[in-house]
């Protein structure tokens, strides 16, 4: 209430704006709803899968960052041909360094204990099929205004749109896994799979890698400078 | 001086920005665009640009994940 009060005051012109406000009325209590059919459903998958708890909390936790933070994949490399700014593209930068230094300790931790490690099957060939794959999926995502993680984050804040773009999403990941040994038999396996630490070592990988990430947040950082002077 | 009001609801990001910018460039120094939009990566991108551009913006949000991005064109 006192919110609207203080923009009209100060603004003045945004009056006609708020004359079509609504009142608001409180979301707290579909909050605490929620909250409870969350926390129901997830001790009942708990008893039935140990550990399912822990991702559905991850899960949401992930969701919520990216609902409130505006982070999108999308937008980190569309914006910069679109608007000049690179401000999501160098949060994402930050996010792969982040990343990079979190999964390599997870790795490493399994390697010197002798066990097997986890995420392996992850590291897959690279090829000419990972470019054109990048690039059907770069026009895709532009299209249909948000990557994997943006349409099911939209999808819940309620924008209608994104839910036809769910819906296809869905239907082009089924088709996809569908014809996936063929296109991995014929072109995938083709290529050779690189994992940093083999060639380099481990510490040698992090550094490399961080190193690369490091010029490209440069790089962006200049390509802003260069695009806002124009 | 003029209001221009842009309709974007229900359009997804970047039709809005994209739209925005075309607008803009029909606009004299001083006039106002009132660009309304409902997808949340639009109520970036649009004031980011705006405010990179040089203009003065102001964000509002008019009902629950609806907003207006009042934008003052300076230069």
């Amino acid at each position: 209430m006192g919110d609207t009060e203080k923009i009209e005051t100060v603004t003045g012109r945004s009056a006609r704006g708020s004359s079509r406000r609504k009142p608001k009325n409180s979301q707290l209590p579909y909050a605490i709803v929620l909250i409870a059919l969350v926390g129901a459903l997830s001790w009942f998958l708990d008893q039935r899968d140990n550990g399912t708890f822990w991702l559905l909390l991850t899960g949401l936790a992930f969701g919520y960052i990216l609902q409130r933070s505006r982070f999108c994949f999308t937008a980190s490399m569309r914006d910069p041909y679109l608007t000049g700014s690179t401000t999501v593209t160098r949060a994402v930068l930050v996010a792969f360094a982040i990343t990079t230094i979190g999964f390599t300790a997870i790795k490493y931790g399994y390697f010197i204990n002798g066990l097997p490690i986890p995420g392996m099957s992850y590291v897959v060939p690279i090829s000419f099929a990972t470019i054109a794959g990048a690039i059907l999926f770069g026009i895709g995502m532009v299209i249909a205004g948000g990557c994997a993680s943006g349409t099911l984050m939209r999808f819940g804040e309620g924008f209608q749109m994104q839910f036809l773009s769910l819906i296809f999403f869905i239907i082009g990941s089924l088709w996809g896994a569908h014809d996936f040994g063929w296109w991995k038999y014929h072109f995938i396996s083709k290529g050779k799979s690189i994992f940093l630490p083999d060639y380099f070592g481990w510490l040698g990988a992090v550094v490399l890698q961080l190193f690369i990430i490091f010029l490209l947040y440069i790089a962006a950082e200049k390509y802003q400078e260069v695009k806002s002077n124009h | 001086m003029k209001e221009v009001i842009l309709d974007c609801f229900g359009e997804a990001c970047p039709i809005p920005l994209v739209k925005a910018q075309n607008k803009i460039k029909e606009l004299e120094i001083g006039d106002i665009l009132i660009v309304q939009i409902d997808h949340s990566c639009a109520m970036k991108n649009v004031p980011d640009w705006a405010r990179e551009d040089g203009h003065n913006v102001e964000v509002e949000e008019i009902d629950d994940g609806e907003w207006e991005v009042i934008i003052e064109k300076v230069k």
